[in-house]
C-alpha cells in the first residue's frame, strides 16, 4: 500500500497522472487535515455514524426476530420467505429515493435505507441458521430430557448467534452503505451528502478524502466487530 | 427391562426393519449386530422416541429419564465447556448449576478427564470427547443405557480402552445395556445376548446366539474363551450368509 501510494504520489507530481482526476495523496491528506482542524468534518460524520449505528441496531433486532420467526412457525415463513428473497435479489440502495419521499431527507430516510440492507442479511443468517442447525446437537438435547425452550436455549441460540456474530462485519458494511447512499441521495448532512458536494463541484480531492475517510471507519469498526466475534465466539478460537 | 415386539420401521413405503422381537432383560449386556441399512439405529431411536415405528410395540419398565443414549458422533455443544455439557442433563433436570458442575467434575474425574473441566470440545481429541459424552450420559445414572456404535470413530487401542471403562462401570453398577454394533468381535467380547438383523429393506431377525463368557469380562481376555472362536464363525456365517472363508484367525 506504501508502495502504492508512494508510486501515485511521484506519478501526480511528474504530471503522468492529471491532478485534477487524481490528485496526489498528499493533496488528499491535505484536505482530510483541513476538515477536521477547521472543525467541519464533526457534524456530518456524527450524521453518518447515527444512522448508520442506528440502522446497524435496528436491523439487527429486526432480522433475528422475524428470523427467528419464521424458524419456528412455518405459516410466517411462508409469508416472509418469498419477501426477503425479492428483497435479497435487488440492490435494496435502489429503495434510498423512496424512503426520501416517506420520510424526508433526515435522519429517518438513511436509518431505513441502513436498516433495511442489515435486516435482509441477518434475517437469512438467522433463518439460514436455524434451518442448518446440526440435528444431533437437537437430538442430543432431547435425549437429555430437553424440551422446546431448552434447545432453543441451548442449540438454536447458541448456533444462531455464531451466524450471526460472523455476519456482524458485512452488516457493518451493509448499515455504512445505506447511511451514506441515503446521504448521497438527499440530505443535508452527512459524510455521503458531502461526498454529493464533492462530485457537484468537480472536487477529486475531497471525494477521495471522503472516500478514504469512510474506509476508516468502516476498517476500524470490521475490528470491532471481529473483536466482539472472537470474544462471543471463544470456543471456536480455543 | 425392555421388550420389543413386532417393530417395523420405515421411512417411506417399504420398511427397512420389520416384525423384530427382541428383549433386554434388567442387568444384561445385549447386542444387536446387523449390516449397514438394516435398520440397527432406528431401534434405538424408537426405544428414545426420536423416531415412531410404523408397526410393533415397544415396552419398558423405565421412564424416559432413566435411559441414556450414547451416540455414535460425540454431539457435545461446542459452545459449552466440557464441565457445563457434563453438567447439561443434570440441569435440564433442575439441578442447580454448583452442584450440577461439582457433579460434572466428579465424572469426568471418574473417566480420567481431571482438569479438563474448562476446555472447550474442539480443545480434546477424539477419545477425549468420546469419554465426555460417557460422563455426560452416565452423570444420569441411567438404568437402561443405549448405545449406537458409540466408538466407532476411534482407533484400536482408544476404542478398546473405553469400552472396557464403560464395560467395568456397566458390570458394577448392574446396568441394562443395549448395543448397537457391527463389530463382531465387540459384539462378542461385551454381550450376554447377540441379536443378528439380516440385510435391509425388510431386515429381519436372523438369529440370536448366548454367550457363555462370564463376568466380570475383560474384553481382551473374553477373546481366548474357547467359546469366542465358534461365535465369531457364527455371527458371520449370519452376516454373510456363507461359512467363514479363513479359520485360522480364529
Amino acid at each position: 500500500m506504501a508502495l502504492l501510494l508512494a508510486l501515485w504520489e511521484a506519478l501526480a507530481r511528474l504530471g503522468v497522472l492529471d491532478p485534477f482526476y487524481a490528485p496526489p495523496p498528499s493533496a488528499v491528506a491535505r484536505v482530510l487535515g483541513t476538515l477536521f482542524s477547521d472543525g467541519e468534518i464533526w457534524p456530518h460524520l456524527q450524521a453518518t455514524f447515527a444512522a448508520a449505528l442506528a440502522g446497524l441496531a435496528a436491523g439487527l433486532v429486526l432480522g433475528i426476530l422475524l428470523g427467528f420467526a419464521a424458524a419456528l412457525t412455518p405459516l410466517l415463513a411462508e409469508l416472509l420467505e418469498p419477501v426477503m428473497i425479492l428483497l435479497n435479489a435487488i440492490p435494496r440502495v435502489i429503495l434510498a429515493p423512496l424512503f426520501v419521499i416517506w420520510l424526508g431527507i433526515e435522519l429517518a430516510s438513511k436509518v431505513a435505507l441502513a436498516l433495511i440492507l442489515v435486516a435482509v442479511l441477518v434475517f437469512f443468517a438467522v433463518y439460514g441458521g436455524i434451518k442448518e442447525v446440526d440435528q444431533r446437537l437437537v437430538e442430543r438435547v432431547r435425549t437429555l430430557g430437553g424440551g422446546r425452550r431448552v434447545l432453543i436455549r441451548e442449540v438454536y441460540v447458541p448456533s444462531v448467534t455464531a451466524w450471526v456474530l460472523g455476519n456482524l462485519k458485512v452488516a457493518v458494511g451493509f448499515a455504512f452503505t445505506g447511511a451514506v447512499v441515503g446521504e448521497f441521495v438527499a440530505s443535508s448532512r452527512g459524510l455521503g451528502y458531502l461526498l454529493q458536494f464533492a462530485q457537484s463541484t468537480y472536487n477529486a480531492a475531497l471525494t477521495l478524502a471522503l472516500i478514504a475517510l469512510i474506509m476508516a471507519f468502516v476498517l476500524l469498526l470490521f475490528a470491532a466487530a471481529e473483536q466482539l466475534e472472537r470474544r462471543a465466539l471463544r470456543w471456536r478460537y480455543a | 427391562m425392555l421388550r420389543v415386539r413386532g417393530l417395523t420401521v420405515g421411512y417411506g413405503a417399504e420398511p427397512v426393519l420389520e416384525g423384530l422381537d427382541l428383549e433386554v432383560p434388567a442387568g444384561k449386556f445385549v447386542t444387536l449386530l446387523g449390516p449397514s441399512g438394516s435398520g440397527k439405529t432406528s431401534v434405538l431411536r424408537c426405544v428414545t422416541g426420536l423416531l415412531q415405528p410404523q408397526r410393533g410395540a415397544i415396552e419398558l419398565d423405565v421412564g424416559a429419564s432413566e435411559i441414556g443414549f450414547l451416540f455414535q458422533d460425540d454431539a457435545l455443544l461446542p459452545w459449552r465447556t466440557v464441565r457445563q455439557n457434563v453438567a447439561l442433563g443434570l440441569r435440564i433436570r433442575g439441578a442447580a448449576r454448583a452442584p450440577a458442575e461439582q457433579a460434572a467434575e466428579r465424572w469426568l474425574a471418574l473417566l480420567g478427564l481431571e482438569g479438563f473441566g474448562a476446555r472447550y470440545p474442539r480443545q480434546l481429541s477424539g477419545g477425549q470427547r468420546k469419554r465426555v459424552a460417557i460422563a455426560q450420559v452416565l452423570a444420569l445414572e441411567p438404568k437402561l443405557l443405549l448405545m449406537d456404535e458409540p466408538f466407532a470413530s476411534l482407533d484400536a487401542i482408544v476404542r478398546t480402552r473405553i469400552t472396557q471403562e464403560l464395560l467395568r462401570w456397566v458390570e458394577r453398577n448392574n446396568l441394562t445395556v443395549l448395543l448397537v454394533t457391527h463389530d463382531l468381535e465387540e459384539a462378542i467380547s461385551a454381550s450376554d445376548t447377540v441379536y443378528v438383523l439380516s440385510q435391509g429393506p425388510r431386515a429381519a431377525m436372523r438369529a440370536r446366539h448366548d454367550v457363555p463368557i462370564s463376568r466380570p469380562r475383560d474384553l481382551l481376555e473374553a477373546r481366548r474363551h474357547p467359546a469366542f472362536g465358534s461365535l465369531l464363525r457364527s455371527l458371520w456365517n449370519d452376516l454373510s450368509g456363507e461359512p467363514a472363508a479363513v479359520d485360522s484367525a480364529m
